[in-house]
C-alpha cells in the first residue's frame, strides 16, 4: 500500500511544474487570457502536444503515452497551480471517448500531435434546466443546439452527447461565442445539423464523466493549494497593528481550515484517480465525492485567499481572481456539484 | 459508555512541546519542500513505468488475510450488534459494563488486543495497519466496545515505551484481560487546554509519593480500578516539573465522584487526592518525565482514526437514508442533505486510506493528524444535527421511548457529538497546532 507518488510519478509532477513555469508563467497566461481571441496560445498548445501531454492517457496505437488517471490528475493539479488557460481537459476527455470507441484513430492521432482540436458538447440548456428539445442523433444525423461548448470556435470536431448516445461530429460549426467571467476557458453555443458517427453507449460516457470529475477535481486541488501558499506567504509579511497579520488567531484558524480542505481534497482526488485506474468498484462514489468536495473547497479556499489579502485581493492586478474564477467555472462544469450529489446518492443506493 | 471515539479522551498538546515526526509526509505539494529541477528542457518521461512502484491503495495480501480472518471471527463470536445490546430492556449501565469486560476478555484471548505491542508483553506483535483494520472492522460489524479503552489505548503504549520491566509485567496482563480498568487523570478544574498549568502535586516522602489535588472529567472514573495521573513534582518547572504516576483508586485519601453529563449518564467523574500515599515504584519513567511521556502517548494513540470513523458513520448514514425512505422524506432538500453527508464521509474515508498507506510504508503521521481529528469531530456534529432534522420530532425520542427508532440512538448520538470537539484537544487547540507546527505561522496574538 502506498499513497505517495512513485518516483516516475514524482518526476512527471516536477517536470510538468518546471515546464509550465518556463512556458506558461502567469504573466504570459494573463496576456493570453486578456488578448487572445481563442483563449489559448496555439503555439503553446503544440508544444504541450509535442511534450506528450495531450496523449497522456491515450493508447500507444494513436500516439499516446498509455498512462492512467493518477498521472492525469498529477498533470492537471499542476495546470491548476499554474492556472493554465486552454482546452486541455476538454480535449483529453473527448479524445479518450473517440479513442475508446475506435471511431476515428486518424483524427485522434492529429489531436495527440496538437494539429487538431476536439472537445465535448454536453449542455442542452444554458441554465442547466431541462430543455424542451434535447439534441438527437437519429438516422446518422445530429440535430439541435448545444450550449457552453468548450472552445467550440476552435475545434475541428466535437463529441456530442445526445438522447441517442454520444456521437462524433466533424466541423465546421456555426458557433455563437459566449463571454463568461472566466477568461481561461472559452465557450460557445453550437447549432447542429451534421452527420454523426456513434461513439458507444452510456457506459463509455459514464467512464468519461468520472474521468472528467477526477480531472476537474485535480485542477481544483492545484488552484486551491496555490492560493493557500500565496496567502501563507502574504500573512507572514503583511503587517497590521505592528505584527504580521498571520499572528492573528482569527486568521490562523481559518488558514488551518483551508489546509484541512486542501489536504482532504488531495486524499479524495488521488484516491478517486486510483480507483479509476485500478477499476475499483468504489470508483463511482469516490469520483462523485471528490468533485463535489473539491468544488466546494476550492471556492472556499480561493475566496478566503482574497479576503485575507484585503483591498489588494480585490484588484484585477493581483492574480487571485484568476484562481477564484477558474474555481467557480470548474465547480459548475465536468459534472456540477448538483450532478455529483445525485451521482453519489445513486452510487450509494439511497 | 462512550462513543467509540472516546478511546482517546486525553487532554491537550501544547504545540510548542510536541515533537513532530513527519510533517513532510502529508502533502504532495504544500508541505513538501519545493523540488526545483534545473533541466532547461523538461521532457515528459516517455514510457513511464506506470505499473511499477505505482501509487497503490490496496491492502497487502497478508493484511487482507488478517481482515478476512477477523471478519470470520467476529461473525462467529459476536452475539449481536452493540446497538441491540443497548436496546435490550434488561440492560443496565452496570450490566453493560460487565458485558464489555467479558467481550474484551474474549477479544484478548483471540489475540486481537495490544495489536502492535511486542509479544513478550502480551501483544500481538503486529503493526499500525492491523490496528487500523481492527478498528474499522469493529466499526463495520457494530461490535461492542471493549471496556478498558483508556488502559489499552493510552497507558499500555506509555508503559511499553517508558515503563520498567517490572511495571509491564505487573500491569499489562490484567489491563488486556479487563481485570483492571484504567482511567486517565490529566485534566483539572483549572487546567484543560492549558494542561501544563496543572497543579495536582506529588511530594516524595520516603518511599512514597503523597498526592494532593483534583482531577476532573475523568472518563470511567466511576468504574475504574486505577488511574494514571499527571502530577507536579516541581512547582517551578512548567514542563519538567510534571511526573507520570499510577495510583490505585481505593488508596486511602482518594475519592471518586461521578459527574452527570448532558446525556444524563455519568461516564466521567472527578477524582480527589488528599494526602494519598502511592509507592514510588508506581512512578513511570523518571521524576520530571511526565510531560514527555504524555506527549508520546498522544502521538502514539493517533491511529488511522478516520477509517473506523467513516465506517461507523457510513453505517449510520445508511440507516438514516433508509429511515427517510420509510418515512416518506424524499424531497430534494432532504436528498441534498443526505448526499452532502455521504460526500463528506467518503472524503473522510479517503483521508483514512491515505493515513493507512503511510502506516503501511512505516511512516508515522505528524501534527497533521490534527486535520483528521478536526475533520471527524466536526463532521460528527454536522451529521448528527442533520440526522435529527431529517427525522423530524422522532429524532428527539430517547431510546427507551415508545416510537423510538430501533436502528440508531439518534438523540444520544446528537448529544454525544458535542463532546468530540472538546476532548483529545479541542478543535481550537488542533487549529493552533496546525497553525504553528504545520503552517509555521508566527506566535499568535490573542
Ligand atoms: C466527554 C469528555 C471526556 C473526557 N475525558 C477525559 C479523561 O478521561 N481524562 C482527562 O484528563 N480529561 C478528559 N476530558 C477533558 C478534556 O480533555 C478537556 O475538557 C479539554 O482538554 C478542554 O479543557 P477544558 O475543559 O478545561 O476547557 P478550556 O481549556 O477551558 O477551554 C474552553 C474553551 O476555550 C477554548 N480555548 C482554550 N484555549 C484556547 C486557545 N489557546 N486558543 C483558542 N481557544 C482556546 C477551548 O477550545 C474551549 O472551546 C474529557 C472531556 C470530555 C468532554
Amino acid at each position: 500500500m502506498r499513497f505517495e507518488l512513485s518516483d516516475d510519478q514524482a518526476l512527471l509532477r516536477n517536470s510538468t511544474r518546471d515546464f509550465l513555469a518556463s512556458e506558461l508563467p502567469l504573466e504570459k497566461t494573463r496576456s493570453v487570457m486578456e488578448h487572445s481571441k481563442v483563449g489559448y496560445d496555439p503555439a503553446e498548445w503544440r508544444r504541450l502536444a509535442e511534450m506528450g501531454y495531450v496523449g497522456l492517457i491515450l493508447p500507444a496505437r494513436v500516439g499516446g503515452q498509455g498512462l492512467g488517471a493518477v498521472e492525469l490528475a498529477i498533470v492537471l493539479e499542476e495546470m491548476g497551480r499554474a492556472c493554465v488557460p486552454g482546452p486541455f481537459l476538454d480535449v483529453v476527455l473527448a479524445a479518450a471517448l473517440v479513442a475508446a470507441a475506435s471511431a476515428d484513430d486518424a483524427l485522434v492521432r492529429e489531436v495527440v500531435a496538437g494539429r487538431k482540436l476536439v472537445t465535448i458538447a454536453r449542455d442542452d440548456a444554458p441554465y442547466a434546466g431541462t430543455s424542451a428539445a434535447a439534441v438527437t442523433a437519429g438516422g446518422g444525423r445530429v440535430r439541435g443546439t448545444k450550449y457552453f461548448v468548450p472552445f467550440a470556435a476552435s475545434v475541428d470536431a466535437l463529441v456530442v452527447t445526445t438522447a441517442d448516445g454520444p456521437v462524433l461530429v466533424d466541423g465546421p460549426f456555426t458557433v455563437t461565442p459566449l463571454q463568461t467571467l472566466d477568461l481561461a476557458q472559452r465557450f460557445a453555443d453550437v447549432a447542429l445539423d451534421h452527420a454523426a458517427r456513434p461513439l458507444g453507449g452510456p457506459a463509455e460516457l459514464a467512464r468519461v464523466d468520472r474521468l472528467a470529475a477526477v480531472g476537474a477535481s485535480a485542477m481544483l486541488l492545484g488552484l486551491m493549494s496555490r492560493c493557500l501558499e500565496t496567502t501563507l506567504a502574504y500573512v507572514q509579511t503583511r503587517q497590521a497593528f505592528k505584527r504580521p497579520i498571520g499572528a492573528f488567531q482569527a486568521l490562523q484558524h481559518r488558514l488551518a481550515d483551508m489546509l484541512l480542505r486542501v489536504e482532504s481534497t488531495r486524499s479524495a482526488v488521488y484516491r478517486a484517480a486510483w480507483c479509476l485506474s485500478s477499476g475499483a468498484p468504489e470508483a463511482p462514489l469516490a469520483c462523485a465525492a471528490a468533485k463535489a468536495y473539491a468544488g466546494d473547497s476550492a471556492r472556499h479556499v480561493c475566496g478566503e485567499a482574497i479576503q485575507m489579502h484585503g483591498g489588494i485581493g480585490f484588484t484585477w492586478e493581483l492574480d487571485l481572481h484568476l484562481y477564484f474564477k477558474r474555481a467557480k467555472t470548474l465547480e459548475q462544469h465536468y459534472g456540477s456539484t448538483e450532478a455529483q450529489l445525485e451521482a453519489a446518492l445513486a452510487a450509494a443506493g439511497y | 459508555m462512550p462513543n467509540s471515539f472516546a478511546a482517546s479522551l486525553i487532554g491537550v498538546v501544547e504545540p510548542c512541546q510536541c515533537r513532530s515526526s513527519g510533517a513532510a509526509s502529508f502533502s504532495g505539494g504544500l508541505i513538501q519542500p519545493e523540488v526545483l529541477r534545473t533541466t532547461s528542457a523538461p521532457l515528459l518521461p516517455i514510457g513511464l513505468a506506470a505499473k511499477e512502484s505505482f501509487m497503490d491503495l490496496l491492502l497487502a495480501p497478508q493484511h487482507l488475510e488478517f481482515r478476512d480472518r477477523l471478519r470470520a471471527w467476529l461473525a462467529a463470536n459476536m452475539r449481536r450488534p452493540w446497538r441491540e445490546e443497548l436496546r435490550d430492556p434488561a440492560a443496565t449501565e452496570d450490566g453493560l459494563m460487565e458485558f464489555r469486560r467479558a467481550w474484551q476478555k474474549k477479544l484478548h484471548e483471540a489475540g486481537y488486543l495490544g495489536m502492535d505491542w511486542p509479544r513478550e508483553w502480551g501483544g500481538r506483535g503486529a503493526g499500525e495497519v492491523e490496528k487500523a483494520i481492527f478498528e474499522e472492522e469493529m466499526a463495520i460489524a457494530d461490535a461492542p466496545p471493549i471496556l478498558n479503552t483508556l488502559g489499552i489505548g493510552l497507558l499500555g503504549p506509555a508503559l511499553i515505551h517508558h515503563g520498567s520491566e517490572e511495571q509491564r509485567r505487573r500491569f499489562i496482563p490484567p489491563m488486556l484481560s479487563g481485570e483492571e480498568i484504567w482511567c486517565q487523570g490529566f485534566s483539572e478544574p483549572g487546567s484543560g487546554s492549558d494542561l501544563a498549568s496543572l497543579r495536582t502535586s506529588a511530594r516524595l516522602d520516603g518511599d512514597d509519593f503523597v498526592l494532593n489535588g483534583q482531577k476532573i472529567w475523568t472518563t470511567f472514573g466511576p468504574w475504574a480500578d486505577w488511574i494514571f495521573v499527571l502530577a507536579r513534582t516541581d512547582s517551578k518547572d512548567r514542563y519538567g516539573g510534571i511526573s507520570f504516576i499510577l495510583c490505585k483508586l481505593d488508596t486511602p485519601g482518594v475519592t471518586v465522584r461521578p459527574l452527570r453529563q448532558i446525556t444524563g449518564e455519568s461516564e466521567f467523574g472527578e477524582v480527589f487526592f488528599e494526602d494519598a500515599r502511592v509507592p514510588r515504584a508506581q512512578l513511570v519513567g523518571q521524576i520530571g518525565e511526565g510531560w514527555r511521556i504524555a506527549m508520546t502517548v498522544l502521538a502514539y494513540e493517533r491511529g488511522a482514526m478516520s477509517l473506523a470513523a467513516s465506517a461507523r458513520y457510513g453505517r449510520d448514514l445508511d440507516c438514516l437514508a433508509e429511515a427517510c425512505k420509510e418515512h416518506g422524506r424524499t424531497s430534494a432538500a432532504v436528498r441534498e442533505k443526505l448526499a452532502r453527508l455521504l460526500v463528506e464521509n467518503e472524503v473522510m474515508r479517503a483521508n483514512g486510506i491515505r493515513t493507512l498507506a503511510y502506516f503501511a510504508e512505516g511512516k508515522a503521521p505528524g501534527p497533521e493528524s490534527s486535520i483528521e481529528k478536526i475533520y471527524w469531530s466536526e463532521f460528527d456534529k454536522r451529521f448528527r444535527d442533520v440526522a435529527l432534522d431529517l427525522l423530524g420530532p422522532g429524532g428527539l425520542l430517547l431510546r427507551t421511548s415508545p416510537d423510538a427508532r430501533p436502528d440508531v440512538d439518534w438523540a444520544r448520538e446528537f448529544l454525544w457529538s458535542r463532546a468530540g470537539t472538546i476532548y483529545s484537544g479541542s478543535s481550537e487547540i488542533q487549529r493552533n497546532i496546525i497553525a504553528k507546527r504545520v503552517l509555521n505561522l508566527p506566535q499568535d496574538a490573542r
